[in-house]
């Protein structure tokens, strides 16, 4: 199973190539040693014995014939050290001087390179065949004069060579093919783990995890990606359960009372005609209804992913200070005020409607969960690669332990389950923070709640802010 | 097709083309139509719609964004090709956030998101018919004995000056323009802070009621008045 598993394996597929490549790459190597080492040594050998056939063709035309038996009769005398060998043939090619018995039959042509095997360097009864090479001419007594070399070391080296490249490939075929089973063995078995979660997943629910082996390779930081995008799809899940749960204990809430009032209308003939307060009534629960609706729409929009379309440079400050005019007159009716404090512009690309829409929520939210005479403080501020914008009040405060729970869908506080609100506004929040890859931070404000945004500043935006801010410095 | 004639009362034109395709709501918006003083004209699909858009004249159009046949968006673009300038009130039950956009680009004039408030859509309306027939440039807008100067930015009632601050301005100036006719909150969100979003609280409640207070305090009448569930509207009495 396991091995079929290896056998079909795109990794197993890629090691077999690499192998190849690299077993053509070693042959490539050894063919071209063998090629130079040889083609060296017999060039070499070849110059040895055409500087001989000169020699001896001198000693001919300086001595004539008889010299020139001589001098073979000399050079013979130490022809199986230097593995020479030499034959002097009369005109019908019998031999007259040197140390080949006969002429070779498997000779070319005069002046042509030939090779032969003969035993005549080695004499005696353990007579071993040698390699030869060797060239011949005619004088112009019509003799034959060959010179010779043993090649056969050559002949050995190119055994030997033929050898390595044999053991070579096997070795490497053996290593190669062990590696490459082990590796496709351990690529095919994280696999295998990743796939058989993913089963259980599909069969049992998204409880399962991809184990980790503590190793820190590619495979445990892919099962570290994948485990925590599974957490987040099971924390998605649990919150669109949740919201659907909310969802339809926030719609029956009202529609059992829109429900009840035109029951009540049908019967009670009387009241049925004109009854202005159960039809504002009615209105305004369906409204609540509709809104909740619309909300829980426009945060799905939100969270859609090709909403970055209505993205523009804004200047964050140029919206806060819209919300806060927005939203002074709400505070003031509460004796409080709103403020905006910070840089005069911070320029960051974002969805205006949405951010002011953001800005808007956590304004509002200070305002209408703040004491009398609240003061809600709107900070906007350039720091480093990032434009911060916080919002902070003096009000009661938010428990620290609630800090990751504010921003699901309907999540209320305890204490304002009362007050108006369907526990969206938050969940809007986190939306369009999301959407423009900002953070949210709470923290306690002491007294009050601070709640930070921090976006990050465009490459191109980033230099003009800063231009412009050092404008504003040396203005002031 | 339904049509309703009643006497036009103004002499300018308050023929309204509805096209809807689904029963009740196109009856209902008719009916309330033409209660208000309107003629209306039904187109049930898109086809029909685009015919009597392009040979009758009318004051405004509204159109469903989906409707058998052809398409709302579609149908507004054969307009404009076809060369009708009369505005288009796109009425859409999807979901407001691009669906305005991708309305608006096509031509439409102005964007209601179903279900709606009869009284904003004859609000948006007014505001669209009033659009193609009055362009006129005044220096100084006057309502009863309020008086806006659109130059210095300051306004007066019986000449006493109220204080008002800039965005204040821009909101009595709009309501005054419309005076006698109801604005809508997410239109006066839209005309003065470019917002094109409904707040879902009542703070364009809140803010409106500060600059009532600034005009309408130790007056003789009111002048600022709040339409329940829709808007605001400006008027002076008789």
């Amino acid at each position: 199973m396991l091995l079929a598993k290896t056998l079909r394996s795109t990794t197993f597929k890629l090691a077999l190539i690499s192998i190849g490549v690299f077993g053509a790459v070693v042959i490539a190597l050894f063919g071209y040693v063998y090629w130079s080492t040889t083609t060296f040594v017999l060039s070499r050998s070849d110059s040895v014995i055409e500087a001989e056939q000169a020699m001896l063709r001198r000693t001919y035309d300086t001595s004539g014939r008889e010299g020139l038996i001589r001098a073979i009769d000399q050079r013979k005398a130490a022809a199986p050290l230097e593995g020479a060998v030499y034959l002097l043939a009369s005109e019908s090619f019998v031999p007259v001087a040197g140390n080949l018995k006969e002429w070779p039959s498997a000779l070319d042509g005069v002046n042509k390179w030939g090779e032969f095997k003969s035993t005549a360097l080695t004499p005696g009864p353990s007579a071993t065949q040698s390699l030869i090479r060797a060239k011949w001419e005619i004088f112009p007594d019509g003799s034959h004069l060959l010179v010779g070399r043993d090649i056969s070391d050559l002949d050995r080296f190119a055994d030997e060579i033929y050898a390595a490249l044999a053991f070579t490939i096997l070795l490497i075929f053996a290593l190669a093919a062990v590696a490459s089973v082990s590796v496709t063995r351990r690529t095919v078995g994280r696999i295998e783990s990743i796939s058989a979660t993913s089963r259980s997943i599909m069969e049992s629910g998204l409880g399962g995890r991809i184990p980790l082996r503590g190793t820190q390779d590619e495979w445990d930081h892919l099962a570290q990606n994948l485990n925590s995008m599974l957490e987040r799809i099971e924390g998605l899940m649990a919150e669109v359960k949740q919201v659907s749960e909310n969802v339809a204990h926030d719609l029956r809430t009202p529609l059992t009372r829109i429900r009840g009032r035109l029951e009540k209308a049908g019967i009670d003939k009387s009241a049925a005609d004109h009854d202005p307060l159960m039809i504002s009534e009615t209105i305004a629960d369906l409204d609540d209804v509709l809104r909740m609706f619309s909300s829980l729409t426009r945060i799905s929009q939100v969270e859609a992913t090709d909403r970055k379309v209505a993205f523009r440079t804004v200047n964050l400050v140029e919206i806060a200070t819209g919300v806060a005019e927005l939203f002074d007159a709400a505070a003031e009716s509460k004796g409080g005020r709103v403020e905006v404090i910070g840089d005069r512009s911070v320029h960051i690309s974002a969805d205006r409607d949405l951010l002011f829409d953001a800005i808007s929520n956590l304004v509002d939210n200070a305002i209408k969960h703040g004491r009398e005479g609240c003061i809600v403080i709107v900070s906007v501020e350039q720091k480093d690669s990032e434009a911060v914008l916080s919002i902070s009040d003096d009000g009661p405060g938010i428990p620290p332990d609630e800090f990751e729970h504010v921003f699901k869908r309907f999540y209320r506080l305890e204490r304002s389950r009362s007050m108006p609100g369907n526990g969206l506004g938050l969940s809007l929040v986190a939306a369009v923070a999301r959407l423009h890859g900002a953070r949210i931070a709470l923290s306690d404000n002491r007294p009050g709640l601070k709640v930070e945004l921090q976006f990050l500043l465009l490459d191109g935006v980033r230099g003009n802010n800063r231009e412009r801010a050092s404008g504003v410095a040396r203005k002031e | 097709m339904i049509r309703q004639k009643i006497e036009s009362m103004t002499g300018a034109l308050r023929r309204i083309l509805v096209i809807e395709d689904d029963a009740e709501t196109a009856t209902q918006i008719v009916s309330f139509l033409t209660t208000h003083g309107y003629e209306a004209d039904l187109a049930v699909n898109g086809r029909e719609g685009l015919r009597l858009g392009e040979t009758a004249q009318y004051a405004v159009i509204t159109i469903d964004r989906m409707l058998p046949v052809m398409d709302g968006l579609a149908i507004i673009r054969r307009l404009r090709e076809a060369g009708v300038t009369t505005p288009a009130l796109i009425i859409s039950a999807l979901g407001e956030v691009d669906d305005r956009v991708r309305g608006l680009r096509a031509g439409g004039d102005d964007y209601l998101v179903k279900p709606f408030a009869f009284a904003e859509l004859l609000a948006r309306l007014e505001v669209l018919a009033r659009r193609s027939t009055t362009v006129v440039k005044e220096t100084i807008l006057r309502v009863g004995d309020l008086e806006l100067d659109l130059v210095s930015r300051t306004a007066n009632r019986s000449g006493r000056w109220i204080k008002l601050l800039p965005r204040e301005f821009q909101v009595l100036e709009y309501l005054v323009r419309n005076a006698g006719h109801v604005v809508p909150r997410a239109m006066l969100l839209e005309k003065v802070w470019d917002l094109h979003f409904d707040p879902k609280t009542n703070i364009i409640d809140v803010y409106v009621g500060r600059v009532r207070r600034k005009i309408d305090t130790e007056q003789v009448y009111p002048l600022i008045h709040t339409i329940r569930g829709v808007g605001f509207c400006v008027r002076a009495p008789g």
